[in-house]
């Protein structure tokens, strides 16, 4: 029983690593650009095609194609914020929320054409691999995905802390005409930011398709639960949507070891709804990053 | 001033008028039961969209959760119906009403919250209800869902041979939610609902109780949206939770409101009618099977009316309108702030 409660915790967790890239990098674009990108999880599931793609003409191992598939969708990030969401700003909530809600369906449905419903998968040699200590068992595949992740959320956060250029994103987020005063060109600053975080939503996708499936609506899984991770973290702080990411993980997975194999999305579900009625603001308040 | 507005008045409603009529004879004209189809689909959607854009238009609470209405409406009355036998007729109603009910703990939940918060909400209502359903299995037949049983021709339980008479009820749904927003856009609701929409801040400072608007104006839009939900599955006689709960719903209903004009009378038809014609010349162009084609061209035409035309493509009509009856131009500008 107790081996059974920790071993659904530590595999929450390691799902919830990935959780957090996606979540990161929603709470990023909103912190700093102060949209909600209803798109982030179709982005999620072009970084999973190209590491695909990659993978089956080329031979290149997932891991290794995050090489590509982070600065692709770096130069996506730029060009989105530049000829799309650029456009919206200021005008309210309709054209903020539905034009990312639009790209989010076009995407979808653009790889249902081009790719067709069908699943794809990568096998690795490190795909079905596994190691135990005690009773506990651990998947390579997803100890990779989560300790890269992890990594890659430390260099996110030196990066906004350390650099003029991260100092300027938060600065922009936290007032953006007094951060305009200072010198600091927002167009730039939102740019890198968009940018930024959908290269952690292609390092995501790249990550995860040594043990998850590829297909056109797969971002809609990640996108949900990094909606609830984000609310229950506080929208906009990043280290927020880190913890409860790693929370929502392994709520969805005790879910699923004790409730039943498809209550996993109820969990989540209810656990939102909570969040909304009882801390609107979420759990960890204010701006601290 | 007076003259020209009630040369105005009838005018509009000549037109009105026309339309009506035309609604009315083309069945006739038509027999083509696949042509009846299309209709029946772009009454319904448009008659969804009109009961989203109460909420979504008039005070821009957005929505992306309108199926949980569509779900319950549908499933109240066929649960009523298989289960007890109660006719579809009495079913709408009831599932009308579960609908207004279940709009009130929604809506307490989610009118706490603003802008894509809300939107998001919304989303996890409708999901919350469809994950129910799906786990109902004894009483709501879970996944595999359920045929409705074939009476034949009876009109008293909204079955018909005809496919006429389908239309029929589609066309008078559309007419009850047209004509319910008319009163309201003219009431100091609808007054109320545009303060709401416009700064739900100043609103409640000069003294709208902005969440007894909200919530009444939830009902309605609920409620109606409930009525589609039974209507649908009665006309494919199949329901099953991916179906009645299908986010489509939800996006559609938002989709053609905001396509058409957001919070106008006749934005959810014309952003219907826009649609669902580009939808059939693409099927008559490609041919069925080319999944993702429909959506791929409805998310290209959201994009392109959100960056060039926010205010919806009823607006393009109604230009094309004035630039072509000179006594549009000259009323243009006698009355600047009129309607």
């Amino acid at each position: 029983m107790l081996a059974t409660l920790a071993q659904a915790v530590i595999n929450g967790l390691l799902i919830g690593g990935i959780y957090a890239l996606v979540s990161i990098g929603v709470t990023l674009i909103f912190g700093v650009v102060k949209i909600v990108n209803f798109a982030q999880g179709e982005f999620v599931m072009i970084g999973m095609y190209i590491s695909f793609f990659l993978a089956s003409s080329f031979g290149v191992d997932p891991l290794l194609s995050l090489l590509i598939s982070m600065p692709t969708l770096f130069a996506i990030g730029v060009l989105v914020q530049h000829f799309l969401i650029r456009r919206v700003l200021g005008l309210g909530d309709m054209p903020q929320i539905f034009l990312t809600f639009a790209l989010s369906l076009l995407l979808m449905n653009v790889a249902l054409l081009l790719f067709t419903a069908n699943y794809r998968t990568v096998q690795t040699a490190y795909s079905e691999s596994s190691f135990h200590i005690g009773p506990l068992y651990f998947a390579v595949a997803k100890l990779i995905a989560f300790v890269i992740a992890m990594l890659l959320s430390a260099v996110l956060y030196l990066f906004l802390h350390g650099t003029d250029l991260g100092k300027a994103m938060r600065a922009a987020a936290q007032n953006r005409e007094v951060a305009m005063l200072m010198g600091i060109n927002p167009d730039r600053v939102f740019c890198v930011a968009v940018g930024v975080a959908l290269a952690l939503a292609g390092a995501a996708g790249s990550l995860l398709m040594p043990f998850y499936p590829a297909y056109p609506l797969v971002g809609q899984v990640f996108v949900l639960m990094a909606f609830v991770a984000v609310v229950l973290g506080t929208l906009g702080n990043i280290t927020g949507a880190l913890i409860a990411s790693l929370m929502m993980g392994v709520a969805e997975s005790l879910g699923v070891q004790f409730v039943g194999a498809d209550s996993g999305l109820i969990v989540v579900f209810v656990l939102l709804l909570l969040t909304l009625a009882l801390r609107p603001n979420g759990l960890f308040g204010g701006w601290a990053r | 001033m007076g003259a020209v507005r009630s040369a105005r008045f009838t005018r509009s409603w000549s037109w009105v008028a026309a339309l009506a009529a035309a609604g009315l004879v083309l069945p006739v004209v038509v027999a083509d039961p696949f042509a009846l189809d299309i209709f029946i689909r772009v009454f319904l959607f448009a008659f969804i969209g009109v009961a989203w854009n109460l909420m979504g238009g008039y005070a821009k609470q957005l929505s992306l959760g309108h199926a949980a209405f569509f779900g319950l409406g549908a499933y109240t009355s066929t649960i009523l119906l298989i289960r007890f036998g109660i006719s579809p007729w009495i079913g709408i109603l009831a599932g009308g009403l579960v609908a207004m009910a279940a709009s009130l703990p929604i809506g307490a939940l989610c009118f706490r919250l603003r802008g894509p918060y809300f939107a998001i909400a919304t989303i996890a209502t409708a999901q919350v209800l469809m994950l129910l359903f799906l786990k109902f299995r004894d009483f709501a037949w879970g996944a595999e869902g359920t045929t409705l049983p074939n009476l034949g021709d009876a009109p008293l339980m909204m079955q018909f041979e005809s496919r006429a008479a389908y239309y029929y009820i589609a066309l008078a749904l559309l007419t009850l939610g047209l004509a319910i927003t008319y009163c309201i856009e003219r009431s100091w609701i609808g007054f109320y609902l545009v303060a709401v929409g416009e700064d739900e801040d100043a609103a409640e400072a000069v003294g709208v109780d902005t969440t007894k608007i909200k919530r009444h104006i939830y009902l309605i839009s609920a409620f109606l949206t409930a009525l589609a939900g039974t209507f649908y599955v009665e006309y494919i006689y199949f329901i099953d939770p991916n179906t009645a709960f299908s986010f489509n719903i939800s996006v559609e209903a938002a989709l053609v409101s905001i396509v058409g004009g957001i919070g106008t009378l006749w934005g959810p038809v014309v952003g219907t009618v826009l649609l669902e014609a580009t939808s059939a010349l693409l099927q008559s162009w490609l041919g069925s099977g080319h999944g993702g084609v429909q959506l791929t061209v409805y998310s290209l035409i959201l994009i392109a009316v959100i960056l060039w035309r926010p205010n919806g493509l009823i607006g393009l009509f109604t230009d094309l309108y004035q630039r072509f009856t000179h006594a549009g131009a000259a009323r243009a500008k006698e009355v600047p702030f009129d309607g």
